[in-house]
């Protein structure tokens, strides 16, 4: 038996390849998806919008061509839709002209770039996806988004019909842990979803995947009772993660040891405009949240395009954006501020004005439950293994994925 | 607080800021409603509001004409529509630099000089021709999107080839001021137009805008009605501390016009860059005015302007986010 000072604690999920010092940059290759999930923030789909090569070509010449303002030393080329995969042999194309563009101008990006993807996980096996996958694997990482057990997956991830995607994706699943065994996934919950938490992260947990990245929908959504719902959820699952140790081996981004305090730190929680979407127009954007099919109230907000260049002016507001500036006062003196989180894209669409400067506090009664549930975790966990946890090196960063 | 309140009696009004009035409709309706000018005029008189007229080039009327003279205000009229208005403040356009005939028997009058990027070779000549007869100038710039190195190196030299005069003229009893040179030395902190704070704008069409501008660039975003409670949303983006570039910024002197900055960076409370390039511009030519004043002998009790490695203020506030104790004691 390993003495209790051995304990491993992997409960905080990783931080990325190169976390904050890669330059993210999206590329909405098509609006079109082969399913109508019902919390998917991507509300205008369509058939028309799929990116062209010549208009990728373009965006790629423009950003490694412009070494004063893209100033990063490594890149990750997101790939999203829609549904990425349904565009997969232009994908193969575009990162093909990206690796030969990036040798002949003896570019850094040549050294360190990555190609990511978030994907339904409907196509994995398809016979172009894996040739792409085999093509690029040293520098791939992908992402299939399983919402945890048939029950819950099947409440939101659906087919334009109304049926369930989640066996699916299930069947792709071994065949993707096996290629890529460090894989996370990414729930998204909703108040439907709520009772189904703790079953959903252990079924995922179960299956193999052994991060998950989990977060509640920054939309005002929330009934009354949700927060007391999504605690017990938090705790029930804390008492099984401690109970059969499963903090040795997996993590959930719902514990972490940094929240839960007042605020230190004056910084922006979300990386819009630091980060780049391209759309099938060449138009650039601040993140993916800001393209028209992901905007419900507010019109598109671009930053430049792939023709004129970003917009200096434009990205202004993004870099110098900081919590203070878009806060409510009940923010700032919040006791249990950190970790709480919200997107730059969402509180654009639902500000009383035009502006990306007023956050949403929509999930604030959310944030203190996982705070309450968070502290039980930490707490026990500490006791049983006779330490104080917190006070240990952290293994995670702040900001989940959104 | 609100202090003032800005009237615009027609469409074709005259500007004194960063955007182009609109030009007369045939046979439009383009004239304030005087129900609407009454009503502008009772808010002013139940709010203790000081009100500025805005004119166009051509007489009003009576009817128009009894109720200005009913409140406290001022009038800002087009330099060539000047007869009849002693007292107002002229607007020059730099395309019509009135001619020394034209200026003869002014004395100290209140100027307000809209300068084109075209015209910006012609600045100092112009303000050499208006100073002697000003108490104060207003130097603004009509067309500030899109300027560039060659702009500001412009404007750079102008305002140093006008400093001599201004130094001359300090020695008289009564210096006129101009607002690009002289103002950010009197200043110990932000002095901006403080749009939807300050003041507030009746539009010719009678409704409530943040600033002349609002109106022009469209009419139908107004703030409402002319009414006791005005609702602005997000009224917090107008003040300074919620500012992140301009909080940390000392170029006192500076318009920190919310128009401009929502016109070329989409907030109303970050500045572009043209913007912040111009006022740098400004606060360095006033240091080196401040500089010409000490070694004249003039110049006691002013404090000083520090030499700063930045022409941009961007520059600092993305580096280095303001701590929040900081923030919470502004």
């Amino acid at each position: 038996m390993s003495s209790v000072k051995n304990d491993p604690v992997k409960i905080e999920t990783d931080r990325s390849w190169e976390a904050s010092r890669s330059k993210n940059v999206t590329f909405v290759v098509t609006e079109d998806c082969q399913l109508r999930c019902r919390y998917c923030y991507m509300v205008g789909k369509n058939k028309a919008g799929r990116l062209k090569f010549d208009v990728a070509r373009r965006a790629i010449d423009y950003l490694l061509g412009a070494r004063d303002l893209v100033t990063e030393p490594s890149v990750v080329w997101d790939f999203i839709g829609g549904e990425p995969f349904l565009e997969v042999e232009l994908i193969d194309r575009i990162c093909d002209y990206f690796k030969v563009r990036a040798y002949e101008l003896d570019h850094p990006w040549f050294e360190r770039y990555r190609f990511s993807f978030s994907t339904n996980g409907l196509l994995y096996n398809d016979a172009r996806v894996q040739r792409y996958i085999a093509k690029n694997s040293s520098h791939l990482s992908v992402q299939i988004t399983v919402d945890g057990t048939r029950a819950k997956h099947d409440l939101q991830r659906v087919y334009p019909d109304g049926r369930g995607s989640y066996d699916d994706v299930a069947r792709n699943i071994p065949r993707w842990l096996e290629q890529f065994p460090k894989s996370s996934t990414k729930v998204t919950v909703s108040s439907d979803d709520i009772p189904r938490i703790k079953e959903s992260v252990l079924h995922l947990w179960g299956l193999g995947i052994k991060e998950v990245n989990i977060n509640v929908v920054f939309e005002d959504v929330w009934k009354p009772g949700d927060d007391e719902r999504f605690e017990a959820q938090l705790m029930a699952l804390a008492d099984e993660t401690i109970d059969r140790r499963l903090y040795e081996t997996r993590s959930c981004s719902f514990f972490s040891k940094t929240i839960g305090a007042p605020y230190v730190d004056n910084n922006n929680w979300c990386g819009a405009g630091r980060m780049l979407a391209v759309d099938h127009r060449g138009n650039f954007y601040p993140c993916v949240r800001f393209l028209g099919f992901s905007l419900q109230k507010r019109p598109a907000l671009t930053i430049g395009n792939c023709l004129d260049g970003l917009d200096r002016n434009r990205l202004r507001p993004f870099l110098t954006l900081d919590m203070v500036s878009q806060s409510p006062e009940e923010c700032l003196d919040c006791g249990v501020a950190t970790g709480c989180a919200w997107c730059q894209g969402a509180n654009y669409d639902f500000a009383d004005t035009r502006t990306i400067f007023q956050r949403s506090v929509a999930i604030c009664r959310m944030h203190k439950a996982r705070v309450r549930a968070n502290n039980y975790f930490w707490n026990r966990l500490g006791r049983k293994l006779g330490r104080d946890l917190r006070a240990e090196p952290r293994g995670g960063e702040g900001a989940g994925p959104c | 607080m609100l202090k003032y309140l800005l009237v615009v009696l027609a469409r074709d009004a005259t500007s004194f800021c960063h955007y182009e009035a609109g030009g007369r409709r045939r046979g439009g309706a383009d004239m304030i409603p005087l129900d609407r000018l009454e009503a502008a005029v009772l808010f002013a008189l139940k709010n203790n509001l000081k009100v500025n007229f805005l004119y166009p080039g051509r007489r009003l009327g009576r009817a128009y004409d009894k109720l200005v003279e009913s409140v406290d205000h001022v009038k800002i009229v087009p330099f060539a529509a000047r007869s009849g208005h002693p007292g107002a403040i002229l607007v020059v356009e730099s395309s019509e630099i009135p001619g020394a005939a034209d200026l003869a028997g002014l004395r100290g009058e209140n100027f307000i000089l809209r300068l084109r990027r075209a015209d910006l070779p012609l600045l100092a000549a112009a303000l050499k021709r208006l100073l002697p007869r000003a108490k104060r100038i207003n130097v603004v710039l009509a067309d500030v999107a899109g300027c560039g190195e060659a702009e500001y190196a412009e404007y750079r030299r102008q305002l140093e080839k006008i400093l001599p005069e201004v130094l001359k003229l300090a020695a008289r009893p009564d210096p006129p001021e101009l607002n690009v040179l002289t103002d950010r030395l009197a200043l110990g902190r932000m002095n901006n137009c403080e749009a939807g704070l300050a003041h507030l704008t009746v539009g010719p069409n009678g409704r409530l805008y943040l600033c002349p501008a609002f109106y022009y660039a469209d009419p139908h975003e107004s703030l409402g009605e002319i009414r006791g409670e005005i609702g602005i949303g997000n009224r917090r983006l107008l003040e300074l501390k919620c500012a992140p570039i301009c909080r940390i910024c000392d170029a006192y002197q500076c318009k920190r016009c919310v128009f401009l900055n929502r016109a070329l960076t989409l907030e109303l409370n970050t500045p572009s860059a043209e913007q912040c390039r111009l006022a740098h511009v400004e606060r360095e030519a006033s240091r080196l005015y401040l500089g010409r004043l000490r070694e004249s002998g003039s110049g006691e009790g002013l404090a000083d302007i520090p030499e700063i490695a930045y022409q941009d203020p961007f520059d600092v506030a993305v580096e280095k986010k303001m701590s929040i104790a900081d923030f919470k004691k502004l």
